[in-house]
C-alpha cells in the first residue's frame, strides 16, 4: 500500500529522464547557446569572433527593437481587455439562464484558437484586402464609398493605426481559449453562494462583480500570465498580414529577431535580441504578476491584513514595555 | 513490480515517439521527389546504365553527360522542385531535366537531392552556412558570394569555368555576382530573367490614344489623366504594383530606375567596395526622390501598392482592374499563363515596354536588370576526395551548359549562363518580344539585391516602404542606407 503512494526512486527517474532530456535538448541547450552567441560578431559561417557587450550596447541604441518592444506592450494591452475582457462577459452570458445551446457556444467560441495563426493571419489579410476584401466590400455595398478603389486601405497605416488592426484578429482568436478556462472556473463556484446572492437582491452585473470575480482570482492570474507570455512573443499573424510594414510600424520584437537573424544573416545580433526577448518577457511578466497580486487581492483582505498588522504592532509595544516594566522592577 | 515494468515500458514508448519525431522532420526537410528520384536511380542501376550508353551514342556529342569515375554519394541542394515546373518555370524544368540525364549518364553515383521551395531554401542554406554543414552542391545567392568565399565554405571555381569544354559558349558578364579578388565561385544557374518590366494591354491605351506604352513617366501621367476622366476606364489604376513584401520597390523598381541617375559604373563601384560610390550621392538621392514623387504625388499607381504583393498587383492587371504592371520576368510568366489559358482576347493585346524614362535623368539608355541570381557552388569540404570533385565540376558544368541552354531556349525562349542557337518561329508574339526585350532590345544592369548584402537591403527596403507613405525623406533613406552599407564593408 504504502509503495502504491511512493513508487521507488528508480521508477520516478525513468518516467522522468524523456521529458528531461526533451527539455534540456530543446529549450536549456538553445537558452545557453543563444546567450553565447549573444557577445559574438557571428553574420553566419563558422567564424564567430567574440566582441564583448558591444551587441548589448547596440541593443540599448537601436531604436527599432524599443519599437517593437513599444508595439509587444501594446498588444499585451489590448489582448489583456479584448480576450480576457470580452472572455469574461462570454462567460457570464453564457452562464445565464436565458442562453441555449451552451455546448454550441462553447465549441464554436473555442474554434478559432485551433487554427494557426498563420492561417489566421491569410484569413484576415483577404478580410481586410482594400479591393476584394470583406470589410470594403461591406463598406460600398452600403455606400460609404463608390468603389473598393476609394476605400480604406486598412494593413497601411492610414485608415487607423496599423497594431490596433493587427490586434484585432489576435483578439478575436484567442477569446475562446480564455473563455474555456474561465468557464471551467466559474463552473466550479458553488451554486449556493451565486443563490443566496441572488435571493440578497444582488443584480447580474453585481453578481458578477461581488461574487463571480473575487472567487476566480487565481484563474485569471493564469489567464493573464498566459495571455502577456503569449504576446511578449507574437510573431504568426503579423509576418503573415503586414510582415512589420509599412516601415516598422507593425515591427514586434520576435519578428524583429527573425529579420535581423535570417534576413540580415547577423546571427549573432539577433541572438543578442533573441537574450533581449527573454529577458523583458520575464520582466514583465514579473512585474504585472506583482501588480496583479497586489490590486487583485480582495480590499477586505487587504483591511483585515492591515488590521492584523495594526494589532501585532500594538501587541509587540505592548509585550516590550511590560519587559521593560519588568527591568526597571528587576 | 508490475509497476516498474509498466513505466519501463512507458518510457520507451515515449523514447520511440521521440525518434519517430525527430525521423519524421528530417524527412520534412528533403521533398517527397528526391527521395523518389534517388531510390529510383539506385534500384534501376542495371537498366539505366543501359539507356545511359543509347543516350550518349544518340545524343550530339556537345550535350552528352559525361560518365564519371566516381562512386558514391553526392549531396545536391536546390530550389527547382516539380511544383516549379507545373508552374511553367522554364529555368526549373530545364533544370530538373538535365539532372535528370546527368543521373542517368552516371549510375554509379548516387544524388542524393534536397529540395526545397525558394524562401525555405534561402533560409535553409543559411543556416547550413552557418553550422558549416553545406552540402556538397547547392545554388548559391549571388550576394553571399564574399562573405561565404571569405570563411573558406565555397571553393574557388576559377580554373574549371576557364577550362570548361563550353567555355567558348559562356556569357562571362553573367559571373559578376560570383566574382571576389577576381575568382569565380559559382556557374552561373538557371535562366537569365529580367527584373524589371512594364507588361501592358495595348487595347487599353490605344482606347486613352497611345499607339505603345509611354516611353516618359510624364507622358505616363498624362495617360493616368486620360484614364480617370475616361467613361470607360475611370476606376482603372494606370500601373499595377505591389511592395508588400517590400523587396519588390527594390528588386523590380529603382534597381532599374535608378541607373538613369547613376550609371552603371556607380553601382560596379558599390559592388567593389571602391569607396567612390554611395548612397548618400546626389544621383542616388534624385532616384529616392523620383520614386517617392511617382508613387506618393502622382495617381499612376495602385494606392495599395504598399500593403499588397506583387501577386495580388498583376491580379489586378488580369482582371482588367489596370492597365499596366511592372514586376519581374516570373509574373510575365504567370501573366501570359493566366490570359492565354483563360483569356485570348485580353492576351493577343499583352505587350511589353521598358521602364519609361524619368525627366531629370543623365543616361538616356533603355535599362532593363537582369542577371542570374543563383550559381551551382561546389563545398570546400569536397576539395579533400578528387574523385568526388571531378565529378561535381561535372554535375556542375552539365547543369550550366549546353544540355540546359538548348532544352531551356527550345522550349521556353530563354536564356543561361551557356549561349544556344535558338529558332523562335515556333513561339507565339509575346514570346518573342519578350525574349527580345529580355536579350536583344534593351541594355543589361545589375540586380541590386544580387549582390552586397541582405543587411544593407533590408534597411533600404524597409525604409522605402516609409518613404513612398511619406513618413520618410529620401535623404534620411540613403544616409541610412549608407551606414548600413558601410557597416557591411567594415566587416
Amino acid at each position: 500500500m504504502l509503495q502504491s503512494i511512493k513508487p521507488k526512486r528508480s521508477v520516478i527517474f525513468a518516467y522522468l529522464i524523456v521529458p528531461v532530456v526533451l527539455f534540456v535538448f530543446t529549450v536549456f541547450v538553445p537558452l545557453v547557446a543563444a546567450l553565447i552567441y549573444s557577445f559574438t560578431n557571428w553574420k553566419g559561417g563558422p567564424t564567430k569572433t567574440f566582441n564583448g557587450i558591444q551587441n548589448y550596447i547596440d541593443l540599448f541604441h537601436d531604436n527599432v527593437f524599443w519599437l517593437s518592444f513599444g508595439n509587444n506592450i501594446f498588444l499585451v494591452v489590448a489582448c489583456i481587455i479584448g480576450q480576457i475582457g470580452i472572455a469574461f462577459i462570454l462567460v457570464m452570458l453564457i452562464n445565464s439562464k436565458l442562453v441555449k445551446l451552451k455546448g454550441i457556444h462553447r465549441t464554436f467560441g473555442f474554434f478559432p484558437s485551433t487554427i494557426s495563426a498563420l492561417c489566421v493571419g491569410f484569413i484576415w489579410s483577404m478580410i481586410y484586402d482594400q479591393r476584394r476584401g470583406l470589410i470594403n466590400w461591406a463598406l460600398v455595398q452600403l455606400g460609404k464609398y463608390s468603389s473598393a478603389k476609394n476605400a480604406p486601405i486598412w494593413l497601411d497605416n492610414s485608415a487607423a493605426p496599423i497594431m490596433l488592426i493587427l490586434a484585432i484578429p489576435l483578439i478575436w482568436q484567442y477569446i475562446g481559449y480564455y473563455m474555456v478556462i474561465i468557464l471551467s472556473a466559474v463552473s466550479s463556484i458553488d451554486t449556493e453562494v451565486l443563490e443566496s446572492a441572488e435571493i440578497d437582491g444582488a443584480s447580474g452585473f453585481k453578481r458578477a462583480r461581488y461574487v463571480v470575480l473575487p472567487l476566480i482570482r487565481n484563474t485569471l492570474l493564469v489567464c493573464m500570465t498566459l495571455c502577456i507570455a503569449g504576446n511578449m512573443k507574437a510573431f504568426d499573424n503579423i509576418y503573415a498580414m503586414t510582415e512589420g510594414g509599412p516601415g516598422y510600424d507593425s515591427m514586434v520584437m520576435a519578428l524583429y529577431g527573425y529579420k535581423v537573424s535570417f534576413e540580415q544573416s547577423n546571427l549573432g545580433y539577433g541572438s543578442t535580441i533573441s537574450v533581449g526577448i527573454f529577458v523583458l518577457s520575464l520582466a514583465v511578466i514579473g512585474g504585472s504578476q506583482f501588480l496583479l497580486n497586489y490590486f487583485m487581492v480582495d480590499k477586505y483582505d487587504r483591511a483585515e491584513a492591515k488590521a492584523k498588522k495594526i494589532q501585532d504592532k500594538q501587541a509587540r509595544a505592548a509585550y516590550k514595555a511590560r519587559m521593560a516594566e519588568m527591568k526597571g522592577r528587576g | 513490480m508490475k509497476r516498474k515494468v509498466v513505466s519501463v515500458m512507458l518510457s520507451a514508448v515515449m523514447a520511440a515517439t521521440l525518434a519517430v519525431g525527430c525521423g519524421s522532420s528530417s524527412n520534412d526537410s528533403s521533398s517527397g521527389s528526391s527521395a523518389d528520384s534517388s531510390t529510383d536511380s539506385s534500384a534501376s542501376t542495371e537498366t539505366s546504365a543501359d539507356s545511359s550508353a543509347d543516350t550518349t551514342a544518340a545524343a550530339d556529342a556537345d550535350t552528352a553527360a559525361t560518365v564519371n569515375s566516381y562512386a558514391g554519394e553526392i549531396n545536391f541542394m536546390h530550389f527547382s522542385t516539380s511544383e516549379e515546373v507545373a508552374g511553367k518555370n522554364g529555368g526549373a524544368d530545364a533544370f530538373r531535366t538535365a539532372i535528370a540525364q546527368w543521373e542517368e549518364a552516371n549510375p554509379d553515383i548516387t544524388l542524393k537531392q534536397d529540395i526545397l521551395a525558394n524562401d525555405d531554401y534561402k533560409t535553409q542554406i543559411a543556416t547550413k552556412a552557418a553550422a558549416d554543414d553545406l552540402p556538397d552542391v547547392f545554388l548559391l545567392q549571388g550576394m553571399n558570394t564574399i562573405s561565404w568565399s571569405n570563411q573558406g565554405l565555397i571553393l574557388d571555381l576559377s580554373e574549371y569555368i576557364t577550362g570548361s569544354p563550353y567555355a567558348s559558349a559562356y556569357n562571362m558578364d553573367y559571373l559578376v555576382p560570383f566574382t571576389t579578388g577576381g575568382k569565380y565561385y559559382a556557374f552561373p544557374a538557371l535562366t537569365g530573367g529580367t527584373c524589371c518590366v512594364v507588361i501592358y494591354d495595348s487595347q487599353m491605351w490605344s482606347d486613352i490614344g497611345y499607339d505603345a506604352f509611354p516611353t516618359t513617366w510624364a507622358d505616363v501621367e498624362a495617360a493616368a489623366a486620360a484614364f480617370a476622366s475616361s467613361d470607360q476606364y475611370a476606376d482603372v489604376d494606370t500601373i499595377a504594383f505591389g511592395n508588400g513584401g517590400q523587396w519588390q520597390m527594390n528588386s523590380d523598381f529603382i534597381s532599374c530606375l535608378a541607373y538613369q541617375y547613376t550609371g552603371t559604373d556607380w553601382y560596379a563601384d558599390i559592388i567593389a567596395g571602391g569607396g567612390n560610390s554611395k548612397f548618400t550621392d546626389d544621383a542616388f538621392v534624385a532616384a529616392l526622390t523620383e520614386t517617392q514623387r511617382l508613387f506618393k504625388d502622382t495617381s499612376i499607381f495602385n494606392s495599395n501598392f504598399n500593403s499588397v504583393t506583387n501577386e495580388d498587383a498583376r491580379e489586378y492587371f488580369i482582371a482588367g482592374d489596370a492597365a499596366a504592371f511592372i514586376g519581374g520576368n516570373w509574373d510575365w510568366s504567370y501573366i501570359y499563363d493566366n490570359l492565354k489559358t483563360n483569356d485570348p482576347d485580353k492576351f493577343a493585346n499583352m505587350k511589353v515596354a521598358v521602364l519609361p524614362k524619368v525627366a531629370d535623368g543623365t543616361y538616356t539608355d533603355n535599362f532593363q536588370n537582369i542577371g542570374l541570381g543563383y550559381g551551382v557552388a561546389i563545398s570546400s569540404k569536397v576539395a579533400s576526395d578528387p574523385d568526388k570533385l571531378a565529378a561535381c565540376v561535372d554535375l556542375a558544368q552539365y547543369l550550366t551548359g549546353p544540355a540546359f541552354a538548348t532544352y531551356v531556349g527550345a522550349n521556353y525562349a530563354l536564356g543561361g549562363f551557356c549561349s544556344a542557337d535558338v529558332d523562335l518561329s515556333a513561339f507565339d508574339q509575346q514570346t518573342v518580344d519578350f525574349y527580345n526585350f529580355s536579350y536583344v532590345d534593351n541594355k543589361g544592369c545589375e540586380i541590386y539585391d544580387s549582390y552586397v548584402d541582405g543587411s544593407v537591403w533590408s534597411v533600404l527596403n524597409t525604409e522605402m516602404q516609409e518613404m513612398t507613405n511619406g513618413s520618410k525623406d529620401p535623404a534620411t533613406v540613403a544616409a541610412d542606407t549608407q551606414a548600413a552599407y558601410e557597416a557591411y564593408l567594415a566587416g
